[in-house]
């Protein structure tokens, strides 16, 4: 049984669906089974979701299994935006650039 | 990320561990706002801004091959120094060459196991070899360039007069001057980071040899692949059937390009990119590689670590009155660290099972396992 907005697609990615907060343009997608939802953070989706809302995103906003609760951007987050409709944004890749 | 592998293997360095952990621990400058070994002046610090690796390899830290294993070349085209503050550069002048603090380490590895023999063999690992893990990035030069930059882009959001849901995802269209400078100070700071582990890998090539008494040819340190997990790049992707230009963010996340694409060197062009990814110090990491549907399902991007389950804090109190280096001895693994608490904040139980993260990139098809290294030595900041 997944957490309350979430949808299991299969044994290996959890769906953030498009409403789960307002805005979102796509939906998210996280890289997660069910041993490791165990350690989902609400806060770590939330962000998920919000990236989601942002101008310009393609396709989804994602996350690997490695995802936890960072500065705006979750950490294990992977956001693509459009050369001309997108945004950039320093929270997108964190404080220890590298 | 920074993979090293070797000539050698397991048995053959085990009796001089004791001796590599002091000798590395000694000759790599490690711990909060550790200073290194080189003297920069302001055109030095410039330079090695717009030129990454390169600048590193010109200064005679490593050669030209180490060049064509690192992601990007180990430098970004388009760094902009004079869009750096003065602060940044005052950070970033004393902790070049150096390994810093938190979940930043070198490790000597083994080869514990592998999962796809040819691709293995192709990155010329075997089982039971020496292996050595680089991790660090742009320290507190990078550290400054972020601070500086969400400031730049708080005022943007609100000019551009983009919504945001919270205050932390500060931002700007990719073709505003707020957008375009943020980029050239951030390629700096990767190019920062690139020369970073090329002077760690430099030293640590030659603290090997003085320790082991090897020569170059017999120890066979070579790069296996040098890999970012904190960037932003532009990239072309296809999109619903049609080839566009991206700035994919990848926050925690490793690129993970699949075989054939034109990044790869040459040598990696059939394989596909290997992905290096850490586990915390007492348990293992591993290396991937890319895989085709990592490029249809997540820009060609895989997972970049264990992710902590306790925060620093929590870890902190969990490990009040235990000698973590001293378990860790006991399992086998040499440590040394210069301070105690780095090593409370970074005990194994702090952190998810690294196996557990891997398994599903694998099963999910956006990495495909290729070897899981275990830790023999630890140097950590």
């Amino acid at each position: 049984m997944s957490r309350a907005g979430l949808v299991r697609l299969d044994p290996n990615r959890l769906k953030v669906p498009v409403g789960y907060t307002e805005g979102m343009r796509v939906q998210g997608i996280i890289y997660l089974d069910e041993e490791l939802e165990a350690f989902l953070e609400e806060g770590s989706v939330r962000q998920v979701a919000n990236v989601a809302t942002l101008p310009g995103i393609v396709k989804a906003s994602l996350a690997m299994p490695d995802i936890h609760t960072g500065y705006g951007f979750a950490i294990g987050g992977v956001a693509a935006f459009d050369v001309n409709e997108g945004i950039i944004s320093p929270g997108g890749v964190g404080y220890d650039i590298n | 990320m920074r993979l090293l592998r070797s000539n050698l293997s397991r048995e053959e360095v085990l009796p001089r561990m004791r001796d590599l952990v002091e000798v590395l621990y000694a000759e790599i400058p490690s711990g909060v706002g550790s200073k290194g070994k080189l003297r920069l002046t302001r055109q030095d610090e410039e330079r090695l801004l717009r030129k990454g690796a390169r600048w590193a390899v010109e200064e005679g830290y490593g050669d030209a091959e180490d060049l064509e294993r690192t992601e990007s070349g180990g430098a970004i085209e388009g760094a902009d120094p004079s869009l750096i503050s003065d602060r940044a550069f005052e950070r970033g002048r004393a902790q070049q060459g150096t390994l810093g603090s938190g979940n930043h380490f070198l490790e000597i590895q083994y080869v514990a196991e592998i999962y796809d023999e040819a691709a293995a063999a192709a990155m010329g690992l075997f089982p039971g070899q020496m292996t050595v893990m680089i991790h660090t990035g742009s320290r507190g030069f990078g550290h400054q360039v972020c601070t500086d930059y969400i400031e730049v882009m708080e005022r943007a959001a609100r000019r551009y007069g983009i919504s945001l849901p919270d205050k932390e995802l500060a931002c700007a269209p990719i073709n505003s001057p707020e957008a375009q400078d943020y980029l050239a100070a951030m390629k700096a700071a990767a190019n920062y980071a690139w020369a970073n582990r090329q002077c760690i890998m430099h030293w640590t090539r030659e603290a090997l040899m003085k320790v082991l008494r090897t020569s170059p040819k017999e120890l066979g340190l070579t790069l296996v692949y040098d890999v970012a997990h904190n960037i932003a790049k532009i990239e072309e992707h296809a999109v619903n059937g049609r080839k566009q230009r991206l700035v994919v963010h990848r926050k925690g996340a490793t690129r993970a390009f699949p075989p054939g694409h034109p990044e790869l060197p040459g040598f990696y062009r059939d394989l596909g990119q290997p992905v290096l990814i850490p586990g915390d110090m007492g348990r293992a990491s591993f290396v991937l590689v890319g895989t085709e549907q990592a490029m249809e399902e997540t820009f060609g991007s895989t997972c970049h670590g264990a992710g902590r389950v306790m925060s620093r804090h929590q870890a902190i109190k969990k490990a009040k009155g235990r000698a973590i280096w001293r378990e860790m001895e006991d399992a086998g693994i040499l440590v040394r660290s210069a301070g105690k608490r780095t090593l409370a904040e970074e005990m194994s139980e702090a952190y998810k099972d690294i196996s557990n993260v891997v398994d599903v990139v694998h099963r999910a098809g956006i990495s495909k396992k290729v070897a899981k290294l275990r830790p023999m030595g630890v140097v950590k900041g």
